[in-house]
């Protein structure tokens, strides 16, 4: 690494000279604080040309990429910097064939990269006034951008940055680039950028994509993305997905986790499936209805083993109205109970209503039941009486009938609370387990 | 179940707390409107009514217009409520009829138009959504998923209701 270290290091000096950046070394600017990872990064990647382990390093395209990458990094000058930039493409183009080890030693002619710096006046000047700006990543997507008319149809800075991550794929394999953004992705700053910016850059990828650069994504996307989605691979369906994808960033979907940090959250199609925006977005339907019902699935009891939307559903309706029927239940017990309260109890009511854990809840059930007895025996025949008569007035009663039966066995039958947990049938088992 | 979390609970803004400070002040405010020496079925029925719809609406209220269903349960209430009141004046009532009407013409034309655009995915659950818009407030006019979503909210609200509810009829009757 110690060799590797001077050679880079040289390099980053000879572009930063030619850059006319402050610092002399990269971990001195400013700016690379944020991009020390890319930087470490490109190093890493300039250091392997005999490392076997990274199989992008085979292409001809990786040091030139990352060598774009560090360009901009932390320059202030971009005239300079776009132009080196641009012209290292047309090299790109003649040395596909090249190693990487040659392509160190091409890089390492300082005047070589001074001669190109003015050759190229034409290639970035329309974006240079775009490239100044808070980041230095998108400088790059400038360059690119116009030698990729297409991806000029995305306006927004985020998405040229994007896009010329894209062109430079397009001219050479995507790893590198994708590792030299990877490194930039951590970073605070441009992390919020990352994202947005995926979305147009997916649409502009290549067929002929491979699954390597799914790490990129994952992280530069979703740093929390679980490593089962890596094998997504974005189709590329032409050029209308662009208008498509930059539509479907308004869509929700509920795969990242940084929905709250932005304006809109990307959809991903899957390996082997449709890519046209009504698929996509049934399928991001799916995901969501699918989460809610795993919601439900934890809040109805018992409803854990329970797999298949219909029987979930009917679960939930069940549980729904049994709910219900208690809350009737309670509310008829208030209306019968006389409340021998003053205002002062209320206060503490309350406290202790929000206090008492849950087994006075157990009990709430069977004592109040109970006491329904003891309490007063000289009004209660006359409820008793009353309430089964009383039964066909209450229109609002939705289950009038269990009802009916319910408060008839609990009245009638001494309000013992194993027979009122047999009164009310079905209900008792989740009543039980409620409690 | 989930046992109770008393740090939770002290926390007067919790929905728990909320309702239980409505739904007691409600409750006394009844309790003290007509002494319930009288035990004819008909007060009893209306003293249940007002339980019902003190249950009802302080359930509603603790939830403000946060949710779908707290709105339309105190869109009815108080839908119900003016009818009630204007039950002697004809045009009021014909209003509010003309207001129901519409806004479930509307949630019908509605259910139509999340019908016809859920595709597939909904042929399945039809019937059960249908029954669980009937059931949840305002659940006409919701798509499948927000109406879950709903759901969800409704049932955590339901729970505490009952478990407040239960705990008061027990302080009662002690």
């Amino acid at each position: 690494m110690a060799s590797g270290d001077n050679d880079v290091v040289g390099f980053e000096h000879r572009n930063e000279s030619l850059m006319n950046c402050p610092s002399s070394q990269m971990n001195r600017n400013p700016l690379s604080d944020k991009f020390d990872g890319m930087a470490m990064s490109s190093i890493s990647m300039y250091n392997k040309p005999s490392n076997t382990s990274d199989p992008f390093f085979g292409s001809g395209w990786d040091p030139i990429v990352s060598l774009s990458q560090s360009e901009s990094l932390g320059c202030s000058s971009m005239v300079s910097h776009s132009e080196f930039a641009n012209s290292q493409y047309p090299l790109l183009i003649e040395n596909q064939g090249m190693s990487s080890t040659s392509h160190f030693s091409q890089y390492q002619s300082d005047p070589s990269f001074v001669e190109l710096v003015p050759k190229l006046p034409g290639f970035g000047g329309g974006n240079l006034s775009e490239m100044v700006g808070p980041f230095s990543l998108p400088q790059c997507s400038q360059i690119a951008n116009s030698r990729c008319p297409p991806n000029n149809a995305l306006n927004s800075e985020v998405g040229n940055e994007r896009t010329s991550k894209n062109s430079t794929r397009s001219l050479d394999e995507q790893q590198i680039s994708e590792e030299g953004v990877v490194g930039a992705s951590p970073n605070g700053k441009s992390r919020k950028r990352v994202p947005e910016s995926n979305s147009p850059l997916r649409s502009f990828q290549n067929a002929d994509e491979e699954p390597q650069k799914d790490p990129f994504l994952e992280s530069c996307d979703v740093p929390k993305e679980q490593d089962g989605k890596k094998q997504k691979i974005e189709q590329n369906t032409g050029a209308n997905p662009r208008g498509k994808q930059v539509a479907k960033q308004g869509k929700d979907s509920s795969q990242t986790g940084e929905a709250p940090k932005e304006n809109y959250i990307h959809v991903r199609a899957r390996r082997g499936q449709a890519t046209n925006s009504h698929s996509l977005a049934e399928r991001v339907r799916r995901e969501k209805i699918s989460e809610r019902m795993r919601l439900l699935q934890e809040l109805v009891p018992g409803c854990n083993k329970i797999t298949g939307k219909a029987v979930m559903l009917d679960e939930i309706i069940n549980y729904v109205q049994s709910l219900q029927q208690q809350v009737e239940f309670l509310t008829m017990k208030l209306a019968t109970v006389n409340p021998e309260l003053n205002l002062d109890l209320e206060r503490i009511l309350s406290k202790d209503i929000l206090l008492s854990r849950g087994s006075a809840a157990v009990l709430g059930l069977g004592p109040g039941i109970n006491s329904f007895h003891p309490f007063s025996s000289g009004t209660f025949p006359g409820t008793i009486s009353g309430i089964p008569s009383t039964n066909p007035q209450f229109p609002s009663l939705p289950h009038q009938t269990v009802l009916d039966n319910e408060l008839q066995n609990l009245f009638q039958r001494g309000f013992d609370s194993t027979s009122a947990m047999d009164c009310l049938g079905p209900n008792a088992g989740l009543l039980k387990s409620e409690l | 179940m989930s046992p109770m979390n008393n740090p939770q609970d002290l926390n007067p803004s919790s929905l728990k707390s909320r309702f239980t400070t409505r739904f007691l002040r409600a409750l006394t405010k009844i309790n003290g409107q007509k002494p319930i020496s009288s035990s004819s079925p008909r007060e009893m029925f209306q003293r249940y009514r007002r339980i019902k719809v003190a249950a009802d609406k302080s359930m509603a209220w603790s939830v403000r217009s946060r949710r779908t269903w707290s709105r339309a349960m105190l869109w009815k209430l108080r839908s119900r409520y003016s009818c009630r009141q204007a039950s002697s004046s004809r045009r009021s009532s014909v209003r509010t009829s003309t207001i129901i009407k519409s806004r479930q013409a509307k949630t019908s034309h509605e259910k139509e138009n999340k019908n016809t655009t859920t595709g597939q995915d909904e042929v399945g659950f039809v019937v059960q959504a249908d029954k669980l818009r009937k059931l949840v407030p305002g659940g006409e006019a919701m798509d499948l998923c927000n109406l879950l979503g709903e759901t969800a909210h409704y049932i955590k609200c339901l729970t505490t209701q009952v478990q407040v509810m239960r705990k008061i009829a027990h302080f009662y009757s002690l």
